[in-house]
Parts: C-alpha cells; structure tokens; sequence
C-alpha cells in the first residue's frame, strides 16, 4: 500500500510541515481579507448609528433577542466541536472526526434553521427592508437602513455558514475514504480556521444587531 | 505537538459561554454610549479567545502572527480613518446620544 505521507505531500514542497505551514499562512491571509469585507460592513454600520443612535436602537428592539442568544450559544458549541475535530484529526481517530464532523453540520443547520425563522419572522412584521417596509414613526427610513445592514450583514454571515458547512461535508466524505491520518489533517484544519472565524464575526453581529434594543 | 489540549477547548467554550451571558445580561442595563463600549469590549475578548486559542493563533508560528496583527492593524486603520472624515465634518451625532 502507498505510504499516505508521500502521497499527499504535492512536489512543490520539501516536507510535510512546510506544506502545512503554507497552507496555514495561506487560510489566514484569506480570512484577513474576510476582515477587511465584514470591516466595510461594520464600518458602513458605526457611521449610520452614530448619526440616527435612536432610529438604530429602536430597529434592534425588533430582534428576538431569546432566538439571537440561543444561535449565539449554538454556534459556540459548534466551534466546540470543530476544534474537538481538529484534535481527534491530529490523534488520527478517524472515527471520532467523522462523528464530530457530523455534530458540527447538524449545529450548523440548526443555527440556519433558527436564523431563517427569524428572517420569516421579520418578513410577517413589514421588517425587511424594501417594498415590505412598513413602520410608523418619525425614524422610519433610518430604521430601514438598520434592517439593511441586518440583512445584509447576518445574510453574509449565513452565506459563509452555508459554505462551510458544503466543506465540512467535503471533509466527511475525504475522511470516510480514508484521507486523513495522524501525519496528513492539514484541510481539516483550515476548515476548521474558517468556521471559527465565522463564530468570530458572529460574536460582533450579536452584540451591534441584538443587544443595542435590550437599553432601549 | 504543541498547542491546546482538550481540556482547554472545554474550559474556553465555557469561558465563551459565560461572557455571552454577562454581555446579554449587561445589556439590559441602560448606561448610555457606555453600554455599546461594554458590548464591543465583551464582544472583543470573545473574538480574541476564539482566534488565540480555538484558532491557536496564541501557538501559531510568527509569520501568522504577524499576518494576523496585520490584518486587524489594517481594519482598524480603515476604521479610525473613516470615522474621523465623518466626525470632523460634523456628520455624526455624538453630541446627542
């Protein structure tokens, strides 16, 4: 049988570490560029509620904070798992991977599940902005454009936890024909860099879309 | 192979677990621009326990450290930048919280 270190280590690198250090720098060069995309984003967003802070705080006392807390928790637990992945990868219990792989997609879908009842929830109220829209009030633009940024944002947001999940199904599949082992995980680790990274912007569209209409 | 143990994923989630709770709960209380402050400070230290050690970024090689300080230099660079045009010009309501 073919040694599973000559076969995955591709001929532009020396050894196995150098390659996975390549792949490390290289999956966080592309999620300082998702910094700079969601950065827009969070800038784009501070301007506009620092000009109209009533209009942005009465449109987050729209959100269901009970529903936004529980994804919060969700998607925590999910980066629990993938990182209980990535070990039991490195510990080459090839099984285990695939369970926890497993785990973290059905988290995964249960935080879209909960996101898009949310999202039919906003849609029922007149919430989404557009032809929809329909509040009363003195701040009615001004509280549309914060359910621009919602949508926009959190839809991105859901966008990424769709990708990742395809991928941590593309994982599940390399590892049930036996593609990984204790010396050979490197894409299960970038995976892995990936949705935690997505938590992390999570973390910040929890506290500017949720928490601002709890003080209201 | 250096880098977080098992346990330390447990005792992180739960640490991460614990500030959603305080910054959720905090947030009911009203103490003005103070509580977006508190909000995006909590928010930070959960980011940054994430990234140091779900992401091992506190274990990781310089290189990708630098990578990463970089990347979050850069962000807030865009960031100070742009909210100075804005707060100079007198476009932005700080003055009535």
């Amino acid at each position: 049988m073919s040694d599973p270190v000559v076969l995955e280590l591709r001929e532009q690198f020396a050894t196995v570490e150098q390659q996975r250090r390549t792949a490390g720098i290289g999956i966080w060069l592309f999620l300082m560029t998702e910094v700079m995309m969601f950065g827009g984003l969070f800038v784009a967003y501070t301007v506009y509620r620092f000009s109209h802070p009533q209009a942005f705080a009465e449109g987050s006392s729209h959100m269901d904070i009970v529903l936004g807390s529980i994804n919060s928790a969700i998607l925590l637990t999910s980066s629990l798992t993938m990182g209980l992945a990535e070990f039991s990868a490195k510990l080459g219990r090839q099984r285990l991977l695939s369970a926890l792989l497993a785990i973290t997609i059905l988290i995964g879908l249960a935080f879209l599940g909960i996101k898009f009842t949310e999202y039919y929830e906003h849609f029922q109220q007149h919430e989404a902005p557009g032809v929809w829209f329909n509040h009363a009030g003195p701040h009615a633009p001004e509280v549309q454009m914060f359910f621009v940024f919602y949508f926009l944002m959190t839809g991105l947001h859901a966008l990424h936890m769709s990708i990742g999940i395809l991928l941590l199904l593309g994982l599940m599949g390399r590892n049930l024909i036996g593609s990984f082992s204790v010396v050979y995980h490197t894409p299960v680790s970038v995976v892995g860099l990936y949705w935690h990274f997505v938590d992390i912007v999570w973390i910040f569209l929890y506290a500017i879309f949720y928490l601002p209409g709890l003080h209201k | 192979m250096s880098g977080p143990t098992w346990k330390t994923y447990l005792f992180t989630y739960f640490g991460l677990l614990a500030l959603l709770l305080a910054n959720t709960l905090i947030a009911f209380v009203d103490l003005g621009w103070f509580s977006t402050a508190i909000e995006i400070g909590v928010a930070t230290v959960m980011a940054c326990l994430v990234a140091g050690i779900l992401m091992h970024g506190l274990y990781e090689a310089k290189i990708i450290q630098i990578i990463i300080a970089g990347g979050v230099i850069w962000f807030l660079i865009m960031m100070s930048l742009t909210i100075g045009d804005y707060y100079t010009r007198g476009w932005l309501a700080f003055h009535h919280p």
